[in-house]
């Protein structure tokens, strides 16, 4: 199994959500993939991305426009190395379960994720495991997040489906297959889903 | 609302008026300095010496390697390391239960080329023991010292220039190097001090730590500055009002007691505003020594400075004896600074980002007391406050 890539740390945490900063600017893992954190009791916490932001590290500095007369944007940060000290770049984690000794739940944790918690993105491995079960669809699909929720299930699904190799499209046929009976009264948010995920889906 | 606008703003208006018509006054004076500093070619020695020998009531710029001459940069370096500190503190109260006092060392290493790299700290400082809070003389305790008001400016000056020492002999810092201070490297308002406490602020202090630098110099391409946005001095225009003199021998109470002096020609004009008009941007003045009394404590670190024009403002530049004797370090020196202007929007990025790490804000400030008032109340010592501190706190009708 491949050892997990710490990725961030929680700077604030509450039981649906953390936010976490990245270590290195601009590293933020992509959305919808699934990260995890250590909580109290040796739980592990997973989470999806739900949303990356990059910013002054004080709310009182905006970054301002210093290119003019630079040939590339690298060139700005060579000239200015300053810049990856004064900003930072963060993301958001819905959480979607957690695991305590090896079993894992589709629901929200007892007790959220630990300030300064490190943030792992998960292995492929940890991915299968823990999308055998879609339940956590639900969760998604309830969830209040700044970008649009179906976004979010697609970006989710597309980045698990990674993980599934030439099973991948049987993966996504199932999750359609529940988004199909979750959604069964909004045939209009499927249909949004569903279309965002027919190429990963090879159709 | 405690301060009625409505009555302040006419006296603005009275105010604005009257540097209104002062100001040509002002142009006049300045365009006869301006000529007065190109035109021709002074004798240099003799103004020298007349400088040396002048008896005036204000001090005066020491001549060092011109007078009017201007001096642009040839090539600005694509490499460099700059670093600096800079400081904030958060003073004495007595008005509160705690006695201490906190200082905060803002410290930036900027490293430029091939592989560039940023290092930001801010370190604060508690100081509450005896030996922080008062100098004494001797072990007596009848001289003593409260390090507060002026004189904790004066040790904060202090620290920023120990970190810098403490930065600048890292082994990993190589090529060329800027080592740049906020303000001046003089030490202003020592001369109201006793002996005992210049001597444990700036000569085992402030002097000592600019040694520790010349020190590192010797093996490094190491140029010391400190950087003044915006200069008041008159230094320069004085040698000016004793260029024009035309006296012999420069004696003001004797040759013009009615105050009515021929150098009036060139007065009430600053440095800044003389050279304003006669550099281009990016040019620097001539060096000059700086007429501090304090300066014969200085030794190898005496203080020389120029101006700088930098694309909007004059700035006034100072460096040690030791960077001014060596023409290359002043090239460096004049060439980083520049560069580190116009990578700072019009003031040096590093003494920029060095302020933002030291700064308090005054939220800061209540924070750091309340912190303080929490570890007294958990360990049961006593909280007063004056009367006048607790009237402030809590107002009422």
């Amino acid at each position: 199994m491949l050892e997990n890539q710490k990725t961030g740390e929680v700077i604030e945490a509450s039981t649906s959500g953390y936010l976490a900063q990245c270590y290195e600017l601009y590293q933020s893992p992509a959305l919808g993939s699934l990260v995890k954190t250590r909580g109290d009791n040796n739980l592990e916490i997973f989470g999806v991305v739900c949303n990356t932001s990059t910013l002054g590290i004080e709310p009182g500095r905006r970054p301002i426009a210093r290119g003019k007369d630079a040939v590339s944007e690298e060139e700005i940060y060579r000239s200015s190395p300053q810049l990856y000290k004064l900003l930072k770049s963060e993301f958001d984690v819905l959480v979607i379960g957690y695991s305590v000794e090896g079993r894992i739940y589709q629901n929200l944790p007892p007790k959220p994720a630990r300030i300064h918690g490190f943030v792992y993105q998960c292995t492929m491995e940890e991915v299968r495991l823990f999308s055998r079960c879609l339940d956590f669809l639900s969760l998604l699909l309830n969830a209040r997040v700044e970008i649009p929720v179906e976004e979010l299930v697609i970006a989710t699904l597309r980045e698990m489906a990674k993980s599934y190799g030439i099973e991948r499209r049987a993966f996504l046929v199932g999750a359609g297959k529940e988004l199909a009976v979750l959604l069964s009264q909004d045939y209009v948010r499927l249909k949004t889903i569903l279309k965002g995920l027919r190429y990963d889906a090879g159709e | 609302m405690a301060l009625d606008m409505a009555k302040v703003a006419p006296q603005v208006a009275e105010m604005t008026a009257r540097i209104k018509q002062e100001r040509k006054g002002l142009l006049e004076r300045l365009k006869l300095a301006c000529d007065k500093l190109c035109s021709g070619k002074p004798d240099l020695e003799l103004l020298k010496r007349k400088i040396e020998t002048a008896r005036t009531p204000w001090v005066v710029a020491g001549i060092y390697e011109g007078f009017g001459q201007r001096f642009s940069v040839s090539l600005i370096p694509d490499a460099y390391t700059v670093v600096a500190t800079d400081g904030s503190h958060i003073s004495v109260d007595r008005h509160r239960f705690a006695r201490c006092y906190l200082i905060n060392i803002g410290s930036v290493r900027l490293q430029y080329g091939q592989n560039p790299l940023a290092e930001l700290e801010s370190a604060p400082v508690l100081y509450s023991c005896e030996r922080d809070l008062v100098i004494r003389c001797g072990e007596g305790r009848n001289r003593e010292q409260a390090i507060e008001g002026a004189l904790l400016d004066i040790k904060r000056s202090v620290e920023e220039v120990r970190k810098l020492a403490e930065i600048l002999e890292n082994p990993s810092l190589a090529g060329r190097i800027l080592a740049l201070m906020d303000g001046s490297l003089v030490l202003f308002g020592m001369e109201n001090y006793p002996e005992f406490v210049v001597e444990e602020m700036l000569d085992r202090g402030f002097l000592k730590a600019l040694a520790r630098i010349n020190q590192i110099a010797e093996s490094k391409e190491l140029a010391l500055v400190s950087y003044i946005s915006f200069p008041r001095s008159i230094d320069v225009v004085n040698a000016l009002r004793i260029a024009c003199c035309p006296f012999q021998t420069v004696n003001c109470e004797h040759n013009c007691p009615s105050g009515e002096a021929p150098c009036e020609t060139v007065g009430e004009i600053n440095d800044r505003l003389l050279f304003e008009q006669v550099l281009n941007a990016g040019e620097r003045s001539c060096l000059f020594i700086n007429p501090s009394l304090i300066m014969k404590r200085y030794g190898i670190n005496r203080v020389y400075f120029f101006y700088l024009k930098v694309d909007e403002e004059i700035a006034r530049v100072e460096v040690p004896e030791w960077v001014a004797r060596q023409p290359g370090l002043v090239n460096l020196a004049h060439a980083l600074v520049l560069d580190q202007c116009r990578r700072g929007q019009g003031y040096p990025v590093a003494l920029s980002e060095a302020h933002e790490q030291a700064v308090v804000t005054g939220a800061e400030r209540k924070e750091f007391w309340t912190l303080v008032e929490g570890y007294f109340t958990e360990d049961r010592l006593p909280v007063v406050f004056s009367g006048k501190s607790r009237s402030k706190r809590t107002r009422w009708i």
